[in-house]
């Protein structure tokens, strides 16, 4: 047995000195005369105790230091042997990659033989006595080793206790109906009970305790409501978010079938290593079938940078932070191990080789960040079914189409050449046309063509459009604020913000916004009033100072048509005379005048039927794209990069499991050439398997973090050097173990854990207790906590009676604005309408979208892997909680909900599922006569006993 | 006695049940610190922070790297470097900067003329000439400014000064980050985040035209029903925390909710620049023509009332993010220079200068220490076919004055044209382990564990600039 003994072994790490052999008065004497002043001189700087930064974790100011050696784990000197001591290979520079002193001349030939001579001697060494305290791990770490079998205790409270009985301390009793219902309801949904179940669970609790308690894990794990709540801890533990983060930080609105897929998981209690596995190779795994393919989407849902860039070295280096930010995520979320710590350098507090970053990255090195089509093979062939006749015969007619436009192409081509113009091009800053003066009350301005396109003018952009009346005292009439109106299509419309790039850009008497030209390509002013007019001015010009460069394609080929009754039109003016744009615009100039009528006749007719076969086809279903990512075999070796530059290749890798791990489970290495989703699945299979000690420990730590507030190893992403220690390993394994035993599935898990003495215990101080273990980590009582993010905005809703659980799933509510516009920028809504009453983890969390009560409750910004979230009081969450509208609203349905008959009673029942106390009923009656039910309830919904469990 | 006095003592007298008075009048009690102040590392020179920081990479070679060799070869291909490909593509020839410089100060330090307010404070300065940026790309590079890091997530440097030092006052936010009128800078809100640090230390974002949320009290409640709201509330969480003993976060919880309601009273004062005098207005450029300017001006005003009132670290940008339009709603001139500087250098140039003046005349520059940045500079060339300039990380300017500030000081240089810095090359490190170190802070040791590392503001880099300490 003792399977605890290396464990603490490798926890302390203490490596004692050698035992004091006397070294001879010779020996001695040649130390203190030639070695110690060279070593002193030559390698104390980097290599002893007093180091400013240890190089290589050698030690050479003690005995102890070379006798346990740096980060090769061999003694640095074999005494009497020189040829076998690495100290001396290296002072001879015997490999210039571990040639002593670095980047400084070779010591001195007499130097490098009084070594020779001492390690001939044996080595004496008087510096002996010191204690090395480790300051890093190497492969005897504790996670690093295999899962303990044989356990000292057969239950999860047997280990707990016998800690605790260390510090004289021991469990609390029971803990009350109220307080258990309320802290499983939440703990395994995310939701309080209502107060009929509190009282029905009271009873049946009171009868016999333990069937009561059974039989609520059992509802509980059943509701739907688990799989969101849990759903949501493992959407923070791999980084979930739904916009790409960085400069432009768009939003992604097909990315949440993956939240959906990890709901449903967890909800059918698939077994976790055929999940994890899907993470990283579902589209290898579930060929063809969407509800596992959908999980390879994990790889693709972190940030990434897609700012184009043409700097050749940079675009390296964001290829290479892209699949750092994969492998990061990876190896945090499956292995509580930080592997890209050795993307620059092997890692300086775990054993982890710089090879080992890049065997990970050489798994992913063919993933691309984008969409692709997720369909099962029968929707795949139903869909080619159904659009490829259609596609046939649109072939067809836009082959016709092309024969005719060439007829007509030859004769404009000629004709072109003899055009004759006699005004000049037009102006994009300012182009004006006057015409003998006209009373209308309506004008179009139609556009055939902008300086990008000489076949269409949609895509063009125009900043004004101004009509000006004949006479002296002249006015432009087309200013809104003359009551002129613009109506014409608009080509781009930025997210959430209708206003943007419409024709009424054109008549606010400001440079700068414009309009974006839509189809048909037409601008109609509407005048307040009939009036004369004999002029217009059109304009592209961003502002007086900004020429051209920017502003994007003008219209160019143009006819202004004036009417007083909008169904008589006439022509008043037109840029037919101008010196075409370019040349392509003057064939297409051409082109529109020698069309005789019955081409365009057969050309429109062409065109509408064209158009009514791409209706056709567009309304063929599409099949199903999702953020999940494009993979295609790499190109290149995977080479590590010297310091972590990508300019800078070294040796190539192949994709393998991980040296690190090599003591324990099967390693596998792929030869370099291997087929790229291969690569993923070897992993997945690696990572996954049963042998893998470090995949089932931080799952079932992560299991703990969450039912107790603080993991046994209490950083859940990191199990390395430094992270913390586990507080009970032999638990931790144990808890492993259970996980195998139950085939990797959660829900049995859940159930052993919250049907222990130290889950079902009260949460009440005790204060011997506390002055011992204050934060209860020895579990001396059920540590009470403050909800999180999700569970308060829930609670609110829920309280209030507004919560909607359907729809279960689907694309998420925003509680912001988003503005698209090259980059994204995401406003906080003042207003939180019904629809966003549904649960928070169906919020459509963006990046950097900062979205009040959830943000300031600790929210986690998905920029990296949340494996614990804070937990802070800010004055921000008491202004956010009082004032914004949300809480008011809230408040008045809560009051709404309650009540005037009995209105302390039902809302201390609601709110906090007990009646209130004599004292509090009177005291909240006194302030709802003064003040009013909505004031009373929006205090309630700030009540720290709302938000906090014990 | 009012209602509310009755009723919050039989209140009070219901839920005190295992609690002593004194233990109950502790908890209600307001003085209670949110964020209590900590201490240094060592002596410190400087208490408060100004960071002013002008987005869109503004061009040191056109505002205050003096690089006469620019002028003499303008026209003419940058040697060795004929059709260099940067972040937007082609580089053409060497361009001389739109305006001449002229000497400033005592020292004759050569500042473009389009500055000609800032130059007057060039005898406080202390530029640092040999800056580089490890990102080409506005996004990154401004994060990399602020956090050191060029991906988002990392805290950035007010963050990490109020993780480390706290809170100097008890009624206003620790850090405040002022936006500018034309909206938020590039990666937005990346740039004052908190990052992976707790959400205590997080900025509190405003500006003089759009207050701080949900400070004010919702319409539709009455002052009194507010406070007596507020007040009831306290009870009954105070009730809440004398029932659960040693839970510190509810008391913790109660000093919030007393944090934030003198918070109410006092940031709509300190926001209030009406409290200020005309020539104090007039100074600055509140009233200015230019409504960019004006919008500018007042929040150079506010910024200077928030560090008058303790506000430990202020971040206040010039110009926002990039737009489909390069430069012309930040410091991004990729084609139109000229034009696009003579409408950002007015707007910065008048109120920055007078938030400098203002400062040191009432002696807040003893504890205030003011950083100017921005998060590359701009290529010596002209971008192929415009007379803008690309992106170039390899060399910028950044200038710091104030607490512990040695005045007049030019550290680092770039080469003859302004294309790489190659004299005391100075990273964003340097810069806060400077900044730090002006704090009483040891860059080395300010530390926060996060997922696998003990994280530092200046990651595993960073050297004092010594040059520049007092």
């Amino acid at each position: 047995m003792n399977a605890l003994l290396p464990i603490f072994l490798a926890v302390t790490a203490i490596v004692p000195a050698a035992l004091p052999t006397k070294p001879s008065p010779e020996g001695l004497a040649f130390f203190e005369q030639k070695i110690r002043p060279l070593l002193v001189e030559h390698c104390y700087e980097c290599h002893s105790t007093e180091a400013k930064k240890l190089k290589g974790n050698l030690l050479l100011d003690s005995k102890a230091g070379w006798q346990k050696g740096g980060d090769g784990g061999e003694p640095v000197i074999v005494p009497g042997n020189p040829q076998a001591s690495q100290l001396l290979k290296s002072v001879r520079h015997e490999d210039p990659d571990t040639a002593m002193p670095p980047k400084k001349p070779k010591l001195p030939e007499a130097a490098i033989a009084d070594l020779v001579a001492w390690v001939k001697m044996g080595a004496p060494d008087p510096r002996d006595g010191t204690q090395l305290e480790a300051k890093r791990a190497d492969k005897s770490w504790w996670s690093l080793q295999p899962l303990a079998r044989e356990f000292r205790h057969k239950d999860i409270d047997g280990f707990l206790e016998e800690k605790l009985a260390e510090k004289d301390l021991h469990f609390n009793g029971p803990a009350g109906a109220r307080d258990l219902i309320r802290r499983m309801s939440y703990d395994l949904t995310g939701l309080p009970p209502s107060m009929e179940e509190v009282e029905a669970f009271a009873k049946a609790y009171a009868a016999e305790a333990r069937p009561a308690v059974e039989a609520l894990v059992d509802r509980l794990l059943d509701s739907p409501q688990y799989g969101e709540h849990w759903g949501r801890h493992w959407l923070d533990v791999v980084r979930f978010g739904e916009s790409n983060g960085f400069e432009r930080n768009f939003i992604i609105n097909d990315l949440w079938p993956f939240r959906d897929y990890v709901i449903h998981s967890i909800n059918e209690d698939k077994p976790f290593n055929r999940f994890m596995a899907e993470h990283l190779a579902g589209d290898i795994l579930g060929k063809g079938n969407p509800a596992v393919e959908v999980g390879s989407a994990f790889l693709v849902a972190g940030p990434y940078d897609d700012v184009g860039n043409q700097d050749v070295v940079a675009q390296k280096n964001i290829r290479a932070a892209t699949l750092d930010e994969i492998v990061t995520s990876t190896s945090s979320a499956f292995l509580g191990l930080t592997v890209n710590c050795a993307r620059c350098h092997n890692h300086k507090f775990d054993p982890i080789p710089t090879e080992d970053y890049y065997r990970l990255r050489a798994a992913f090195e063919g993933v691309k960040h984008g969409r692709r089509v997720v369909a099962t093979a029968q929707e795949r062939a139903d869909f080619e079914t159904a659009t490829k006749p259609l596609n046939a015969e649109k072939t067809r007619l836009v082959e016709e189409q092309s024969v005719l436009e060439k007829a007509v192409e030859v004769r404009s081509k000629a004709a072109a050449l003899s055009q004759k113009t006699i005004r000049p091009k037009m102006d994009p800053n300012a182009t004006e046309e006057h015409f003998p003066s006209e009373q209308v009350h309506f004008v179009k301005f139609v556009m055939h063509a902008s300086t990008a396109n000489a076949k269409s003018a949609t895509n063009a952009r125009l900043t004004e459009f101004e009509v000006w009346t004949a006479g002296a005292e002249s006015r432009n009439v087309a200013l809104a604020s003359n009551g002129g109106r613009a109506n014409g299509a608009q080509s781009v419309t930025a997210e959430d913000f209708p206003e943007a790039y419409g024709p009424q850009l054109c008549i606010d008497g400001k440079p700068g916004e414009q309009w974006a030209v839509g189809t048909p390509a037409e601008l109609t002013i509407t005048l307040a009033r009939a009036e004369r007019i004999d002029r217009i001015v059109f304009s592209n010009a961003k502002g007086k100072d900004v020429p051209d460069k920017s502003q994007g394609a003008t219209p160019c080929e143009y006819e202004v048509r004036v009417s007083v009754d909008e169904i008589i039109w006439k022509t008043v003016a037109s840029g037919v005379d101008r010196a075409p744009w370019s040349e392509a615009h003057g064939v297409e100039r051409v082109r529109r005048e020698v069309t005789t009528e019955e081409e365009r006749a057969q050309l429109a007719t062409l065109a509408n039927r064209i158009a009514a076969l791409q209706g056709k086809i567009d309304a063929v279903p599409k099949l199903r794209e999702i953020w999940a990512g494009t993979y295609s075999q790499p190109k290149e070796l995977t080479f590590v990069h010297k310091g972590g530059d990508p300019m800078k290749p070294g040796d190539s890798v192949v994709p393998a499991s991980l040296s690190v791990l090599e003591r324990v489970g099967k390693p596998f290495a792929l030869p370099a050439e291997a087929p790229e989703g291969e690569r993923r699945l070897a992993l997945a299979r690696w990572i996954t398997s049963d042998d893998n000690p470090i995949a089932s420990r931080v799952l079932a730590n992560r299991l703990w973090h969450y039912h107790f507030g603080t993991g046994l190893v209490d950083t859940p992403g990191d199990f390395g050097f430094l992270g913390s220690r586990p507080s009970h390993p032999e638990l931790l394994d144990f808890l492993a173990t259970r996980l195998l035993f139950y085939g990797w599935r959660l829900k049995p898990l859940h159930r052993e854990i919250m049907l222990s003495r130290a889950y079902l215990q009260s949460a009440a101080p005790r204060e011997e207790a506390a002055r011992v273990d204050k934060s209860a980590r020895l579990l001396w009582r059920f540590p009470p906590r403050r909800l999180g993010a999700e569970e308060i905005r829930d609670t609110v809703l829920s309280a209030a009676g507004k919560l909607q659980l359907v729809p279960a799933g689907g694309l998420g509510f925003r509680l912001y604005k988003v503005l698209s516009n090259n980059v994204s920028t995401y406003v906080p809504l003042e207003q939180h309408g019904p629809e966003t009453y549904r649960r928070a983890v169906y919020h459509q969390n963006a990046r950097a979208s900062v979205v009040d009560l959830l943000s300031d409750f600790d929210l986690p910004d998905t920029a990296f892997a949340a494996p614990k979230r804070a937990n802070t009081s800010t004055p921000l969450q008491a202004l956010t909680l009082l004032n914004h509208s949300f809480t008011l609203d809230m408040a008045a349905a809560l009051a709404t909900r309650i009540g005037s008959n009995n209105s302390v009673l039902t809302a201390y029942r609601i709110v906090f599922q007990r009646p209130p106390s004599p004292a509090e009923q009177g005291a909240a009656e006194a302030f709802i006569v003064s003040h009013g039910l909505p004031a009373f309830c929006r205090a309630l919904l700030n009540a720290s006993e709302l938000v906090f469990l014990d | 006695m009012s209602a509310l006095d009755l009723s919050r003592r039989s209140f009070l007298g219901a839920m005190t049940t295992g609690m002593t008075g004194v233990a109950l009048s502790r908890l209600l009690a307001t003085e209670v610190h949110a964020a209590p102040p900590r201490p240094p590392h060592f002596a410190p020179k400087a208490k408060q922070v100004l960071q002013i920081f002008c987005p869109g990479a503004a061009s040191h070679v056109d505002l205050w790297d003096h690089k006469p060799m620019l002028e003499q070869y303008d026209g003419t291909p940058l040697p060795g470097a004929e059709q260099e490909v940067t972040f937007q593509g082609k580089n053409g020839t060497l361009m001389r900067p739109p305006w001449a410089f002229l000497p400033a100060g005592g020292s004759g330090k050569m500042i473009s003329s389009m500055l000609p307010h800032m130059s007057r404070h060039v005898d406080d300065m202390a530029f640092i000439h040999s800056m580089v940026s490890r990102s080409n790309t506005h996004g990154p590079g401004c994060i990399g400014m602020n956090t050191c890091f060029t991906r988002e997530g990392f805290p950035s440097a007010g963050s990490w000064v109020n993780y480390a030092l706290g809170s100097l006052n008890d009624n206003l936010p620790t850090y405040v980050s002022i936006q500018d009128l034309r909206g938020e800078p590039p990666n937005g809100k990346a740039n004052w985040s908190n990052g992976f640090l707790p959400a205590e230390y997080q900025a509190v974002s405003m500006s003089a035209q759009q207050p701080l949320r949900n400070l004010a009290r919702p319409a539709g409640v009455s002052e009194m029903e507010d406070a007596a709201t507020r007040e009831f509330l306290q009870t009954m969480n105070a009730g809440f925390a004398g029932s659960h003993p040693g839970q510190d976060e509810l008391s913790a919880r109660l000093a919030t909710y007393a944090l934030a309601a003198r918070m109410q009273l006092k940031a709509p004062e300190v926001s209030d620049l009406a409290r200020e005098p005309e020539h104090v207005h007039a100074l600055y450029g509140t009233q200015d023509p230019n409504a960019l300017k004006a919008a500018y001006a007042r929040n150079c005003l506010l910024a200077r009332r928030f560090l008058e009132q303790g506000v430990r670290y202020v971040s206040l940008y010039c110009a926002s993010r990039a737009s489909a339009v390069d430069g012309l709603l930040n410091w991004d001139a990729h084609k139109t220079l000229k034009a696009d500087y003579e409408r950002h250098c007015p707007i910065f140039d008048q109120p920055t200068a007078a938030l400098l003046s203002d400062l040191k005349q009432r002696g807040m520059l003893d504890n205030v220490l003011v950083l100017w940045c921005t998060e590359f500079g701009r290529m010596p060339t002209r971008q192929e076919g415009t007379s803008g300039r690309d992106h170039n990380p390899d060399a910028f300017t950044t200038w710091m004055m104030g607490a512990g500030v040695k005045g007049g000081v030019s550290h680092g240089a770039t080469d003859e044209f302004g294309r790489r810095s190659v004299q005391d090359v100075a990273t964003v490190y340097d810069f806060y382990a400077t900044v730090l170190q002006l704090l009483g802070l040891n860059h080395e040791q300010l530390t926060y564990y996060h997922n696998g590392a003990n994280r530092r503001l200046t990651d595993v880099h960073g050297h004092v600039l010594k040059a520049l300490l007092a």
